[in-house]
């Protein structure tokens, strides 16, 4: 595979890179700062204090009321195991879960596993826009409902779901039921606030990754006083809440990270207008195309294409060859032979589930990068349906009697 | 997932979509054999055409001269179309003797494939295979009597074992023996069966079944697990007097249908009721009400007061705005 230093990178909602800032501030660490933060020594305290100091940084980006309801992790999927299991624990009476058919895996296998173990679990449909229903959500409380995990931005569409209004339904209903939100793909994207429009969530979940912070870190918000026990067990740290000697490094740049998120939240309008014009111009010079989520209230940064007719691997691999790194939801750029469970939720025509690319900007990207995108698109595209049985080149449209041929035979 | 394609497999790609000069996709205009296979809701799709050169009156004896691909699928699918259609031009030989191109060497030509992606070549194997049963068709050559069952070779109707891709048990045995499939995994590189919702795998006839008839093998012992049925919660029981839920809902439905339903109707505006529990009543105001800046007051004023007054002084109204 060709690896090109200047490639242009939209692949955020993956992985983003980590900034120059946040590394600055993560090297010491990794240098004469090694010390284990609860070592008696004098020398070990600089790390305690690094850490007190990010839990202040990550607090303030999320607007939690406390610092000490921050609790560092390894990433969203060690939090999104951890506030499942941990709401469940301390809830035994109640054996009911409540959450969404397009969470990310790290929910909803989870989920899954917990059907194993004999929990019943609710999963909420999405509509074609992949919105949920807050009568389906009210409809479903249970009076053994446990939890409630309801993710805050997909990270496939960037449909987002308000999580802050269905969390205060579900507390009017019975406010023993531990609202979660797994907010990877939101913190430090918008500007969100656990005291004002998050204010009756009780668990917030995030990754240091997706935010510029290096991967293997992430936080937790548990609200003081929610129902929920510690998940990992074995040590004192983050005061007996999550046992394990800290990612001292990382937490640093984490916080550092939030600061940054804080600083940029300008940008978001900026990111905004970009995913404006690619949406348009790509509907404008491609024809049979869906923008997935159009219509729902999306991230700034994340635009997922359905094309008819060509499938999304051939799509990556050809803009590979052109510089571009993205992604897709199809079946053969996941190892399954299933397209993305997301975009079958939102029942996205067959037609055009496998030809699916997800483009996800960040603060780096920039202009330029997106009208290269704007340029190469629509070539790649004609060049994969001049192959496809199904597109015929010379009309530019579908081959005449293909959707009779396909409806007849699997509709 | 990482790529792992070899250069050739890369190579043959991005020939194609490039459409560089001796690439094979196209559809020759008036066909001597003509073969489908896979589907686009499976994820591919190919549609494979060649023509032959005639010398003398013995249809045996057409060579393969030209092959083209029309393909839908991702890279390996489209290298895998690429790749049999040059093997074919490159050999140049009868279609009878194209039958015993197998899958393994379209994989040879293309320098290995990922063992997921085994099944592209599997496509491309199986549109040949129907592409020359059509020229036999066409060219009244009775495959039969040379040996070949032309039913083996594409038809397998019967039960479906894969549903989600449409997989016939005929078809499922005659692979798994042809590409000596022994597990499941196996099974699903190569022909896809049992990749999607992976009902099939285990079920009475499933994948496990036709594996263990064939190869012989018996499956462990393996119990269920027992998965406990949640604790059912006792409902309260319930006075002589008081409602029951049901009740309790009927008659909130019929004050807001008689009182508060014309009551905001007047002005414009309507009411839609999304639940109710117990003695909340969540609903959503619709039309002026929705945008009213009042629409708070609105409910407590006009939609609550009249529940209380005619229904249950413990109703609580709760606006959902989502």
């Amino acid at each position: 595979m060709t690896m090109n230093q200047t490639a242009i990178y939209l692949d955020n909602n993956a992985t983003t890179r980590v900034a120059p800032e946040v590394l600055d501030a993560m090297l010491p660490f990794f240098k004469d700062q090694f010390y284990n933060p609860s070592s008696t020594y004098p020398e070990a305290s600089n790390a305690r204090d690094a850490i007190e100091k990010a839990r202040e940084s990550v607090a303030r980006l999320v607007g939690a009321g406390a610092r000490s309801e921050i609790l560092f992790t390894s990433g969203a999927t060690e939090g999104n195991n951890a506030a499942l299991w941990g709401a469940l624990r301390a809830n035994p009476e109640r054996r009911h879960v409540i959450t969404t058919t397009v969470e990310h895996p790290a929910v909803l296998e989870v989920a899954r596993d917990l059907q194993r173990h004999g929990y019943r679990v609710t999963f909420l449909p999405v509509d074609r826009a992949g919105r949920l229903n807050a009568a389906d959500l009210l409809k479903a409380i249970s009076p053994d409902t446990a939890i409630v995990s309801i993710m805050h931005g997909n990270n496939e569409t960037g449909v987002m779901f308000a999580v802050g209004e269905l969390a205060r339904l579900v507390k009017r209903v019975d406010p023993k039921i531990v609202v979660h939100t797994d907010a990877t793909q939101t913190v430090g994207k918008i500007p969100l606030s656990l005291s004002r429009d998050l204010a009756s969530v009780d668990i917030l979940t995030m990754s240091g990754h997706k935010l510029h912070a290096a991967k293997g870190v992430g936080a937790m918000f548990v609200r003081r006083g929610a129902r929920w026990r510690p998940f990992l067990i074995g040590g004192h740290q983050e005061r007996g809440r999550r046992a394990g000697t800290e990612n001292v490094a990382g937490i640093v740049g984490m916080g550092r990270a939030c600061e940054l998120a804080l600083d940029s939240f300008h940008e978001k309008d900026r990111l905004r207008s970009l995913q404006s014009r690619l949406e348009k111009s790509v509907k404008a010079s491609i024809p049979n195309v869906y923008v997935n989520g159009e219509g729902a209230e999306r991230l700034p940064n994340t635009s997922n294409f359905a094309f008819e007719y060509v499938e999304g691997e051939g799509i990556l691999m050809a803009l590979v060859d052109s510089g571009v790194l993205a992604s897709s939801g199809s079946a053969c750029t996941s190892g399954s032979l299933d397209p993305s469970h997301v975009l079958k939720a939102m029942d996205v025509p067959f037609t055009a589930a496998h030809g699916s690319l997800r483009i996800s900007t960040s603060r780096y990207t920039s202009d330029a990068e997106i009208d290269r995108l704007i340029e190469i698109l629509p070539v790649v595209i004609e060049s994969l349906r001049r192959i496809s049985p199904y597109w015929d080149t010379t009309t530019n449209a579908p081959r005449q009697g293909v959707d009779v041929f396909i409806q007849e035979k699997y509709r | 997932m990482p790529w792992d394609y070899s250069n050739k497999v890369m190579q043959l790609f991005r020939d194609a979509i490039a459409g560089k000069a001796g690439t094979h996709f196209g559809r020759i205009d008036v066909p001597d054999g003509e073969g489908h296979h896979g589907s686009m809701q499976c994820g591919d799709a190919m549609e494979f055409t060649f023509r032959v050169e005639r010398t003398g009156d013995d249809p045996k004896a057409d060579r393969i001269m030209e092959a083209r691909y029309q393909t839908f699928g991702c890279t390996s699918a489209i290298a895998s179309s690429e790749a049999l259609c040059r093997m074919l031009e490159e050999r140049k030989i009868t279609p009878i003797q194209a039958i015993s191109i197998q899958n393994a060497d379209i994989v040879d030509y293309l320098e290995g494939l990922p063992p997921q992606k085994l099944h592209c070549s599997v496509m491309g194997a199986e549109a040949l295979q129907a592409a020359v049963v059509d020229w036999a068709r066409k060219r009244g050559v009775a495959l039969a009597d040379l040996g070949i069952d032309p039913s083996q070779l594409v038809e397998d109707e019967g039960r479906v074992v894969c549903r989600c891709f449409n997989l016939t048990e005929p078809y499922v045995r005659r692979k798994a023996k042809e590409l000596n499939l022994r597990s499941i995994d196996d099974i699903t590189s190569a022909i896809k069966a049992g990749g999607a919702c992976t009902s099939c795998h285990h079920e009475p006839g499933g994948l496990q079944d036709i594996l263990n008839d064939i190869w012989g093998v018996q499956p462990p012992a393996v119990s269920a697990p027992s998965i406990p049925l949640p604790e059912q919660v006792p409902s309260s029981p319930l006075g002589r007097n008081a409602r029951t839920p049901y009740q309790m809902a009927k008659e909130i439905e019929r004050v807001v249908e008689k009182i508060v339903r014309p009551r905001l109707q007047l002005e414009g505006g309507d009411i839609e009721i999304v639940e109710i529990r117990d003695k909340k009543v969540f609903c959503r105001l619709l039309g002026v009400c929705a945008a009213c800046t009042g629409a708070q007051q609105t409910l407590s004023f006009v939609v609550e007061d009249s529940l209380r007054d005619n229904v249950d002084p413990e109703i609580e109204v709760i606006p959902v705005t989502v």
